[in-house]
């Protein structure tokens, strides 16, 4: 893309974008501390998560006041105005993927006192791992425009939507088996859609990323595919 | 859409409306250098039809072919076909006095001329003639009040146009376009000589007015572009480069050159 | 200190401010001149019709008394030295070192000449104003100053205290008894005698003519027959003529001169009389409006040095609207042509250097080309075709008003030109495209937008064009305008303009009493007068067409750009 002929704005969209990049990367962090907070019973880091948390609350306030300032005074038309529409939505979605992170980090605080049967959350486990990486996956695809790789996201979403499914049907015949861990599982199944959500919330990014680029909103589509 | 000619498969949304004026190859020369690089494009009835482009891309070259004001300078020629209502208005039949008629324009400062509101209103109807007195004063009346200025204006009628603000100025002047009841409009930057008040009234009124007319208008102003008109045309240095509704053109272009021009980048 | 009040005044300098200065000074002394020059004119010119205090002065020696009776005109002072040596006189007191000496207007051309004389102050032995002195207007030999003795009023003879009313009751009879002489002589015979003309042009192109001789001559008959009436009407005419002019008889006024002489003036001679020692201020005024007046509105006599001077006044005003409108057009339609339809090349380049160039041309060369070509090749031409029963008699072949006007139309077209493409480049290009959009065609776009637009800067070609055109005098000097015309160039008489007419002007008029006139003392405040008169009138002409742009530029203002 050329750049403008005012200096000033390519400056202000760059700051845009690293506003939202800087707060894309503090919510890996979070995911991972959460994690680590949950799976290795880090209560420290769990208190690091909620503190952070803050953090992006204020990063989330901070950019929206930056896109609107772009958008009332320099009026950005075309993929301008896409860059600032998808902005916009996806601060609110990184900010809900911060909240889902936090109340993860919640969860690992509750049952930091009880010991975690293994065999029963490495499933929940490996979902982490892959929200996370769909999320990380989610930000790269937007910090390059990448449609291709914004669309396969978008479709490993429904992945992720299945094995939360699983994982909650698993979860309540947990309960019923093992009703000494009712509250555990609970926990768990709180976790579970929290997971859920996120991967819904970078799924949402990837749709930004590709009317940020075509122009198109592939949001309720079934099946959005590489090229229309 | 991968044509530099692509105005006509853009124009899909547009096309089950009857077209006003049909651009057919045109191509207009100074001299040796040409100024429009066979264009085509179909401009719908009852439409607002915006040209934009920077400075010297031809736009307001090519509003001034649809009533052949380029006639009045030496050394143009043309090449290609306009098609108003299906008339070759450049065939040699064309009575250009009639066919300004039908193409009324307003130009990019107010020009009334140095006589009564009233006879600045009447001037096209004088010019036909035939017309009888007390119908000369009904269609001053509905030309005003077409042009939103009757209410301002009606007790001042013997008054000098000059007395107006230039906002007034620029309403008088499409009244008195409109007062010969053209089926074209072109607005050739109609608002660039006024304040943002003035403006928006203008547009407002370019609004009501495309109930009745075809208008096609020149902007330097995008986001007057974008308020105002149905349908953008992009023109870069004497080539059209892109011809769509204007919610596409101004979120989505489809070249690069119009997103470039559009968003405020080096082309 | 010094060296800070030099760099002050250095500054100062470099300041600008003496350019400033010096350029209202410059200004201020234009100001000046015009002024002087315009109040010396005034003042000469008005105070001429002033009725001056008669004096009587009492001069030469005792045992050879001269007695002279007339108006102070002048005073001068010379140098006892030049008085000496001019007349030999040296019995002059010794402290006197100058000399003054007066002039008197005495009058009285014919009987005691001269009429201006000189008298030396020491030689006066008393001065005084009779109040009884009394100044005769005549139509000929000029004023005549002296006492009213008697008048004769047809048989009877009225002196002493009655003889007062006598002369008002003979002067308003002398009035209308000319009135209907003039009546008599303008409208009746000249018809007549113009009427007599036309039948012999007639006579003359029935000759001319290729009808049969039979034909011919019954046509010639017929002018003979119709001849014969008006010669006879003629000669009616003029024996009332002779009758009215009879009455005049046995009316006549004895006047006594200052030097005891008496003297009879026939009434019929006598314009008017007044006696300026006895009137009150109100009747001096009275007086003056009157002489201004009759100034305007008399026809010249004495070789232009005594009454009016109409003829030039209406000459010149004539010559110049006559000269307004062939310029305008003429102008406005070269102006309109090279500004909006022809292409703008090196030809219309050159042309309008050539235009440039023409008001630089000296006048007398248009006076020449005007004579060379409008008279003795137009005219000619037009004789040939449209006159040749008056051959060689020119009609048209000759210097005229039609001439004037055309040859001073020429010298100052190019003005119009100029003012004219001047004003149509200044109109806005948006006004004429608003127009010709509105589906106006050029034509109608240039009578009912451009033209009313560009009204102002025409008028202003038109002023100056009658500003130079009021003031030119010698190209005028060939091609019409004479120092004395027999009849107006406006008569009651078919056509009623006769553009072939020669006429007079104003200007010409100002050399001709100032610089050919045979009595240089009795002209001179009637160049002045005069000169006076054609300022005002250029000036009047001027401010009209001012007065008329400013109203259009009022329409118009806000045009611009």
């Amino acid at each position: 893309m050329n750049r403008h002929i005012s200096e000033q704005f390519d400056e202000e969209l760059q700051s845009a974008r690293q506003l939202m990049m800087e707060m894309g990367g503090l919510l890996e962090q979070q995911l991972s501390n959460a994690r680590d907070a949950l799976f290795s019973q880090q209560s420290e880091k769990a208190m690091h998560v909620i503190e952070t948390e803050k953090r992006i609350n204020g990063l989330e306030k901070e950019l929206d006041e930056h896109c609107i300032q772009i958008i009332a005074r320099r009026q950005p038309a075309a993929s301008d105005l896409r860059m600032m529409i998808s902005v916009l939505r996806a601060s609110s979605d990184l900010e809900r993927i911060g909240d889902e992170a936090k109340r993860i980090a919640r969860t690992a605080l509750k049952i930091a006192n009880q010991a975690l049967p293994d065999d029963r959350y490495a499933e929940i486990e490996s979902l982490m791992t892959g929200v996370e990486a769909m999320v990380a996956r989610a930000l790269d695809a937007f910090a390059r425009s990448d449609v291709d790789s914004a669309l396969a996201n978008i479709a490993a979403d429904a992945d992720i939507d299945r094995r939360y499914k699983t994982i909650t049907e698993r979860l309540v015949q947990d309960m019923q088996r093992h009703p000494d861990t009712l509250d555990l599982s609970m926990s768990m199944i709180w976790v579970a859609r929290a997971l859920e959500r996120i991967g819904d919330h970078a799924k949402n990014i990837c749709e930004y990323v590709v009317y940020l680029a075509r122009g198109e909103d592939v949001r309720h589509t079934r099946n959005p595919t590489a090229n229309n | 859409m991968t044509t530099s000619n692509g105005g006509a498969a853009d124009t899909s949304s547009i096309q089950d409306q009857s077209t006003s004026l049909k651009v057919l190859d045109w191509s207009l020369y100074y001299g040796a250098s040409q100024a429009l690089k066979s264009i085509s494009l179909d401009i719908p009835q009852r439409k607002v039809t915006a040209f934009i482009g920077p400075s010297g891309c031809g736009k307001s070259t090519l509003l001034r072919c649809f009533n052949r004001m380029n006639d009045l300078i030496d050394d143009v020629s043309v090449d290609g076909h306009i098609l108003l209502e299906g008339q070759d208005i450049h065939a040699p039949e064309v009575n250009v006095a009639q066919l300004r008629r039908r193409v009324g324009m307003v130009f990019q400062r107010p020009n009334p001329f140095p006589k009564s509101i009233f006879e600045n209103v009447a001037y096209g109807l004088r010019i036909q003639g035939g017309v009888p007195r007390g119908e000369l004063e009904d269609r001053v009346e509905w030309s005003l009040k077409m042009a939103a200025l009757w209410d301002e204006v009606k007790d001042r009628l013997k008054e000098s146009a000059l007395g107006l603000s230039g906002g007034q100025q620029q309403r008088l002047v499409i009244a008195r376009a409109v007062a010969v009841q053209p089926s074209v409009l072109l607005l050739d930057e109609p608002a660039s000589a006024l304040d943002p008040i003035s403006t928006l009234k203008i547009e407002e009124l370019i609004h009501q007015l495309k109930d009745n007319y075809t208008i096609v208008i020149v902007t330097h102003n995008m986001q007057q572009a974008a308020r105002v008109s149905d349908l953008t045309a992009f023109l870069y240095l004497g080539e059209l480069i892109e011809f769509a509704a204007t919610e596409q053109i101004f979120t989505n272009p489809s070249k690069k050159r119009t997103e470039d021009y559009i968003t405020g980048r080096y082309g | 200190m010094a060296t800070r009040k030099t760099s002050g005044l250095r500054s100062w300098l470099r300041s600008g401010e003496p350019w400033v200065w010096m350029n209202a000074a410059a200004v201020g002394t234009s100001i000046l001149a015009v002024i002087g020059l315009v109040g010396l004119i005034a003042w000469n010119g008005l105070a001429h019709f002033w009725p001056h205090a008669i004096v009587q002065l009492e001069t030469g020696t005792a045992d050879n008394p001269v007695i002279l009776l007339g108006e102070l005109v002048d005073t001068d002072t010379t140098e006892r030295l030049q008085y000496e040596e001019a007349t030999g006189d040296g019995a002059l007191p010794e402290a006197q070192t100058t000399v003054t000496r007066v002039l008197l207007k005495t009058g009285n051309r014919r009987t005691a000449p001269p009429d201006f004389r000189w008298v030396y102050d020491h030689r006066i032995n008393r001065i005084s104003q009779p109040v009884d002195a009394i100044v005769i207007e005549r139509t000929e030999w000029g004023n005549a100053y002296g006492f009213l003795e008697s008048v004769r009023d047809g048989d009877r003879t009225v002196t002493g205290v009655k003889a007062q009313e006598a002369l008002a009751r003979a002067i308003d009879f002398a009035e209308e008894l000319r009135e209907n002489i003039r009546d008599l002589q303008q409208a009746e015979l000249q018809r007549v005698n113009a009427g007599i003309e036309a039948l012999r042009l007639e006579d003359r192109r029935i000759a001319l003519s290729d009808r049969s001789p039979t034909d011919k001559q019954s046509a010639h008959a017929d002018v003979a027959q119709r001849r014969a009436a008006l010669e006879a009407t003629y000669a009616t005419l003029e024996r009332e003529l002779r009758e009215h002019i009879n009455r005049f008889q046995g009316h006549e006024i004895t006047l006594r001169r200052a030097d005891g002489e008496t003297e009879v003036i026939p009434l019929a001679n006598i314009v008017r009389t007044w006696q300026p020692n006895a009137m009150s201020l109100a009747g001096k005024l009275g007086h003056y409006l009157s002489s201004v007046w009759l100034f305007l509105s008399e026809d010249p006599r004495e070789a232009n040095t005594e009454g009016g001077i109409f003829p030039a006044l209406f000459g010149t005003v004539m010559m110049v609207l006559l000269m307004s409108l062939l310029v305008t057009p003429f102008g406005v339609i070269a102006a309109i042509y090279l500004r909006e339809y022809a292409h703008q090349g090196a030809f219309v380049r050159l042309i309008r250097i050539a235009v440039n160039n023409l008001a630089g041309v000296p006048s007398i060369v248009y006076g020449v080309f005007g004579l060379g070509f409008f008279v003795y090749f137009v005219g000619a031409g037009i004789d040939q075709l449209l006159f040749p029963e008056a051959l060689p008699a020119p009609t048209f072949g000759t210097p005229g008003l039609l001439w004037a006007s055309l040859t001073l139309a020429l010298l100052t077209v190019p003005v119009v030109v100029v003012s004219t493409e001047e004003g149509l480049t200044r109109i806005p290009r948006s006004v004429r495209e608003g127009s010709l959009a509105l589906g106006a065609t050029k034509a109608e776009t240039l009578f009912r937008v451009i033209l009313p637009m560009a009204s102002p800067a025409i008028l202003t070609g038109v002023i100056l064009a009658v500003a130079r055109a009021a003031g030119e005098v010698a190209p005028l000097m060939l091609v019409g305008v004479v120092k004395l015309a027999p009849t107006l160039p406006v008569d009651g008489l078919f056509p009623f303009l006769h553009l072939d007419r020669k006429f007079m002007h104003l200007g010409f008029h100002i050399y001709d009493v100032g610089f050919q006139s045979p009595n240089v003392e009795a002209a001179r405040p009637l160049v002045y007068a005069t000169t006076l008169l054609l300022l005002t009138i250029i000036l009047l002409l001027n401010l009209t067409a001012i007065l008329l742009r400013n109203r259009l530029e009022q329409r118009y203002r806000g045009v611009e750009g």
